[in-house]
């Protein structure tokens, strides 16, 4: 079977554009947050976010289609690789949907008018990865998935599956998220954004700081083994069915998607030497993710970090964005510690790494976990 | 090790009428009226989902009836595949509405909950106790294509020796929005509805075998297809073609011309118009043991030009 090699990784995040940029920033300690400056809301300053500069990109479709395009140069460039050789690549997107492009094209029309403009036709969520992948020239299979915050580690394992079907010999992941006054105000409906920002695995936690970006992650099957590089090793996804947007509080459908990764990965627990948790800082998920990791590795957990303090929870689009924002990091030599954990809980057992390690090559655990109990486990053997 | 093959053992097609059998299928001349469909979730989910939207209750109530007509308990290790072209449109609009100005500027928190585009694969799940890989696909025409293609690649490979695969939009208002959004004419029915398989690697009891699916490039359609369809057809069986709601009457016209024994469905006259009617076509095709015999092809293609098709091949009929 190929080994399915990470050959090139970009990113657009409130850092700025750039891999190096966002691991530079988070290995420095500094996280992005900024102030919400695209819109307004009635809890403006009862909250934090990770907002992207938006001057290279006009607002709406046409925007968010020049962001994904940044995102997938800097993959390409890494690979050596131009517009040309994604013909016959698979494309597959994860993401909550497109939301923010309507949005921002709505905002954009009622600034020019004096009037309410009219409702925009809202996409589907596919429609802006066609409209991506005929610009790009792409002819291969084409792919969105809408998993709420594993869609794009779902997408990585989908595209994994392409390559090692051999049903394509490339594939780009793309994972995109914008900040959306809908879902802001949504999760603000459900208490779920911490006034603080995310403080992953904390005592004093009480919710996510949401963020925007865009990620890339290309992809190509090896027919050998290779020695050096980045490897996805295998993966899973699991539906936990407790409740709509909790998790079983004790763990177990997380535990059990992380055992169905190492399975498919053909690793075992020990053999992990990283894991990137979920963290969105929220009271029940940071508690069922510990009680998961305990279940799972007792006294020989592996040292493990949250990053969603330095780029903020990007939904859908965690999953490549925090992929390739940590793999930056462990590529520049260091492992960023989770951002926001001032005291680690004591109700949790466990506590994630307060200070930046010297990265080593090894295997690295990466976790995500959705509403609609989607969650997704992936490998990747760094080095 | 070889590839298993992959039977359908039940199939379910849910159309905008509440029909939920051949018997029940009516033509549409214009678009169906709304559809209610809480005392048909009673009746098939045996409770009321009281917080589940009507995509929701879409999906609910076709996949609980692909899974009744199974006849035996499903295992928990089912896997679950949901294509959707729009997902929750109505919520989406009504958050919008909600939160966008001249709006209140706040939103409600079961809209915005329901509005998760894997919502949908959630409650199938839940209703079916599935603790298992669950994905929802959406990309527009082929969202069920695709759905379906990830679960007959993951039970081929024995990941899983099961699995539930559907298909499920809703339809929405103004008109000419809902048109706008998927790119069709004014003269088409919009539809909406759901579709579900059951799928399993077993082969007792299939009603019938999934042969491929497959994406074609626009360049090599006119060669690809006749070539698969050859590939697929044994001896002389008849051949039932369902053609997507992409398909202009020249387009089917052309696919036939050199097999001109082909049978034509048109399924869309059931359905209407949406993004996963694919589902909808293929479950309705399969869902009654004195249905469709032989092969079973459906075809479509998207505004892109490429195109997918799915072979199946039915055991009962």
């Amino acid at each position: 079977m190929p080994v399915v090699r990470l050959r090139g990784l970009g990113l657009v995040s409130a850092y700025g554009p750039g891999v190096d940029r966002a691991a530079a920033g988070m290995i420095a300690g500094r996280t992005a947050i900024t102030p919400l400056t695209l819109f307004t809301v009635p809890f403006q300053d009862g909250i934090q976010v990770n907002q992207l500069d938006h001057t290279p990109y006009p607002p709406g479709e046409a925007g968010a289609l020049a962001l994904l395009g940044t995102a997938v140069r800097e993959a390409l460039t890494e690979a050596g690789l131009t517009t040309e050789d994604l013909r016959d690549t698979a494309l597959v997107v994860g993401t909550s949907g497109f939301l923010f492009a309507a949005e921002a094209e709505y905002r954009h029309r009622q600034a020019q008018q004096d009037h309410p403009p009219a409702r925009p036709a809202l996409r589907a969520p596919g429609y802006l990865t066609q409209e991506f992948a005929a610009q790009m020239g792409m002819q291969g299979p084409v792919m969105t998935l809408s998993t709420a915050c594993s869609s794009s580690a779902n997408a990585l394992l989908v595209a994994g599956g392409f390559l090692r079907r051999g049903d394509a010999r490339r594939a780009l992941v793309i994972g995109v998220e914008g900040l959306s006054a809908v879902t802001l105000n949504g999760f603000q409906s459900l208490m779920l954004l911490d006034p603080e920002g995310c403080r992953p695995f904390d005592a004093e936690r009480r919710g996510m700081q949401l963020g925007e970006a865009a990620a890339a992650v290309l992809l190509e099957a090896e027919p050998d083994p290779i020695a050096y590089g980045d490897v996805l090793l295998g993966g899973a996804n699991l539906c936990d069915i407790h409740h709509v947007t909790s998790a079983s509080p004790d763990g177990s459908a997380m535990r059990a998607v992380m055992e169905m990764a190492l399975a498919d990965a053909d690793v075992d627990p020990d053999q992990v030497t990283l894991i990137k948790a979920h963290g969105t800082g929220s009271p029940d998920n940071d508690m069922a993710e510990a009680a998961a990791m305990r279940a799972l590795w007792g006294e020989s957990l592996p040292p493990f970090t949250a990053i969603k303090r330095y780029l903020g929870h990007t939904l859908g689009a965690c999953g490549a964005v925090e992929l390739a924002a940590l793999l930056g990091c462990l590529r520049a030599g260091a492992i960023p510690p989770a951002s926001g954990c001032q005291r680690p809980d004591p109700e949790l057992r466990i506590a994630p790494l307060r200070a930046s390690h010297p990265a080593q090559p090894g295997v690295v655990m990466f976790n995500y976990f959705g509403f609609g109990g989607n969650y997704a486990s992936f490998l990747i053997r760094h080095g | 090790m070889g590839k298993s093959r992959v039977y359908v053992h039940s199939a379910a097609a849910l159309g905008p009428t509440g029909d939920m059998r051949r018997t029940e299928r009516v033509s549409l001349a214009a678009d169906p009226p709304p559809l209610e469909l809480k005392e048909l979730v009673k009746q098939v989910v045996g409770v009321p989902l009281r917080q589940a939207s009507h995509f929701v209750e879409l999906a609910a109530i076709a996949s609980q009836l692909c899974l009744k007509r199974l006849g035996v308990p499903a295992p928990e290790d089912t896997a679950v595949y949901v294509g959707t072209g729009l997902a929750e449109v109505r919520k989406t609009h009504a958050l919008f509405q909600q939160v966008m100005p001249p709006g209140p500027g706040m939103a409600s928190p079961f809209d915005f909950i329901n509005a998760a585009n894997n919502m949908a694969a959630f409650y199938v799940a839940k209703l079916g106790n599935f603790r298992a890989r669950n994905l929802t696909v959406s990309q527009e025409e082929f969202s069920f294509e695709w759905a379906l293609q990830l679960a007959w690649e993951d039970l081929r490979a024995g990941d899983y020796r099961q699995a539930l695969a559907g298909g499920v939009d809703e339809n929405s208002q103004p008109r000419a929005q809902h048109l706008r959004r998927m790119a069709l004419r004014d003269d088409q029915v919009i539809g909406e509805g759901a579709g579900f398989l059951f799928l399993s690697v077993e082969p007792e009891r299939a009603r019938a075998e999934i042969l491929g699916v497959r994406h074609l490039d626009a360049q090599t359609i006119g060669i690809e297809l006749p070539r698969q369809l050859a590939d697929w057809r044994q001896d002389r069986e008849p051949v039932t073609l369902l053609p997507g709601f992409r398909l202009s009457a020249d387009e089917i016209k052309h696919l036939i011309h050199t097999s001109p024994d082909i049978d034509v469905q048109p399924y869309l006259q059931h359905c209407g118009c949406f993004h996963t009617a694919t589902a909808f076509g293929l479950a309705a095709a399969l869902d009654d043991p004195a249905g469709t015999s032989g092969l079973v092809v459906h075809v479509n293609r998207n505004r892109a030009g490429q195109w997918m098709i799915v072979g199946i091949r039915s055991l009962t009929g």
